[in-house]
């Protein structure tokens, strides 16, 4: 019975399944892994990873000789790996490596360490796949090490010293960059580090050289418990002291400012105003950058999604919320003129943007000081952000930046002799487009700037 | 085992890591020697403010410790 409605994500492990019960998602485990998973829940890991937050908790549905199935807690939106920041995705690399490390005292180990068994919820970075712990075996080496180089360390290195859209390779590179290819791509200095030396390049040489022994016949190799101890803790040290260097267009956003204080005041009093007023449970703020305006709503929202182009105002959400505490808080990097398409096999694996944010459906969308980014430069009309906003939420929070204000003017510059190919740009023909998707609710100027604030309501259910 | 039934680990990175874990181990012994060194001059810097140590600490998996979020 419940192999009907088999998630189309999961069937690379053959110990279970993920599956759609009627909207919840349930995991169905096989006979294949009876034994891991009974052990794994009398010695009380599970429960000792529940509690410590590092893995998603689940509560056990029913017991059969054929099939066990758990309920994990339910994750309302996932986040992929090609969608987190640096530091959100060194979190999860520091994430596995601490599980890995607490699975081998406890006489387990990861057998995978991909990135997508991670995401983001609730504060914190919390690993998803209940099945991927195996019995440790004395003196094997980790069987997922490849696999972490080439879904966490890779990646960040090539976001480190080759700019951090490197991690958007993630996208096409769903079982993890090929170690040749990290290992191509990095400066010459990094084989003048010896840890980055034996994890890359070393790495890259020996899987060539090893990779046309087909016949498998080559020796068991050893490793003793210590000595892996020791390339987990060196690779949490390394990873734990990964930083960019490179600052952002956008980090500085509201102190540069187009904005007087009272301005930026009055904007968030009106923005909380109407938040409070439609009740809202769920926010997706695009174009979000810090989570500032976010923040400054004073009605309990239960979940925001805050997203932004930019990987620097992503970060430092990530660590305002890491030090606030904050649980509500869903920071990602998002491109608005390209979201993340279906992938994988029959695109089935991982969703796009748009069908997960359809289908978490939030209450208020606010798209703040970006119209003007998205129709002067992604040179998007206005009928189709329009036809875009109205395709996920009820209610749009949107704020027009007139002609006059400086930042359109310096986008219309850019635009050179062509400028005036761009004069329907303007509040009357913005309002005529959007009034076909949306009822204007209210509409409301900012004082002493030329930005428009509107709350509109989608036409269509 | 049943990870065998799952993917390939690559044999080269299944040989190498004694090597890795070799160079590790100098890294890690050299990094603590630096650090009570350190310590011992009084110039170690403070914690990072987002990431903790690889060590599940007893009181994280004692009590429910993320449960006293807010929000």
């Amino acid at each position: 019975m419940t192999t009907n409605n088999r998630h189309s994500s999961s069937f690379r492990d053959p110990s279970g399944f993920i599956f759609i019960d009627q909207g919840v998602v349930k995991r169905s485990i096989s006979p294949l892994y009876f034994e891991q998973y009974q052990a794994l829940k009398s010695n009380g890991v599970f429960k000792k990873l529940h509690n410590a937050g590092l893995l998603i908790p689940h509560e056990e549905l029913s017991v059969s000789d054929s099939e066990i199935i758990i309920q994990p807690e339910q994750i309302p939106f996932f986040t992929y790996p090609y969608e987190w920041s640096f530091i959100m995705y060194k979190a999860a690399a520091l994430l596995t490596l601490k599980i890995q490390k607490f699975a081998l005292e406890q006489g387990f180990a990861l057998k995978d360490a991909s990135a997508f068994n991670v995401t983001f919820y609730e504060g914190r970075m919390v690993f998803i796949d209940t099945l991927s712990f195996d019995f440790y075996t004395e003196n094997t080496p980790w069987r997922a090490y490849k696999q972490f180089v080439s879904h966490f360390l890779g990646p960040l290195l090539l976001a480190k010293y080759n700019g951090v859209e490197s991690l958007k390779l993630m996208n096409t590179f769903m079982d993890g960059i090929p170690v040749k290819m990290i290992a191509s791509m990095l400066p010459f200095k990094t084989k003048l580090n010896p840890f980055l030396y034996s994890n890359i390049h070393l790495l890259a040489k020996y899987e060539h050289k090893h990779n046309e022994d087909y016949k498998g016949v080559s020796k068991v190799s050893k490793l003793s418990k210590k000595a892996q101890l020791n390339i987990i803790t060196s690779l949490y040290d390394f990873i734990k002291k990964m930083s960019l260097d490179e600052s952002s267009e956008w980090g500085n956003y509201y102190d540069k400012t187009n904005y007087a204080n009272d301005a930026f005041d009055q904007k968030s009093t009106i923005i909380d105003g109407w938040v409070k007023q439609l009740n809202t449970n769920s926010v997706i703020d695009i174009g979000g950058n810090d989570g500032t305006f976010v923040r400054k709503i004073h009605h309990n929202v239960k979940q925001a999604l805050v997203c932004d182009i930019d990987n620097n105002a992503v970060d430092a959400n990530f660590k305002t919320l890491k030090i606030n505490k904050e649980t509500y808080m869903l920071p990602f990097v998002f491109d608005v003129l390209n979201p993340s398409a279906n992938i994988g096999f029959n695109n089935k694996e991982r969703d796009s943007f748009l069908k997960r944010i359809q289908r978490y459906a939030p209450d208020v969308t606010m798209a703040l000081a970006v119209i003007h980014h998205m129709t002067l430069s992604g040179n998007i009309p206005f009928e189709l952000s329009a036809q875009f906003f109205s395709s996920f939420s009820k209610y749009l929070i949107i704020e027009f930046p007139k002609r006059d204000d400086s930042w359109v003017q310096r986008l219309l510059n850019t635009k050179g002799e062509f400028k005036a190919h761009f004069d329907f740009y303007n509040i009357k023909h913005f309002e005529s487009c959007y009034t076909r998707y949306f009822d204007v609710i209210e509409k409301v100027s900012i004082d002493n700037s030329e930005r428009e604030m509107f709350l509109l309501k989608s036409i269509h259910d | 085992m049943i990870h065998f039934l799952y993917f390939d680990p690559g044999l080269g990175a299944m040989i190498i890591q004694a090597i890795v874990a070799a160079v590790a181990g100098v890294v890690l012994f050299s990094k603590n020697l630096m650090f009570k060194i350190k310590s011992f001059l009084g110039i170690t810097k403070h914690d990072d403010e987002v990431f903790d140590d690889i060590d599940v600490k007893d009181s994280d998996i004692e009590s429910k410790s993320h449960s006293d979020n807010q929000q």
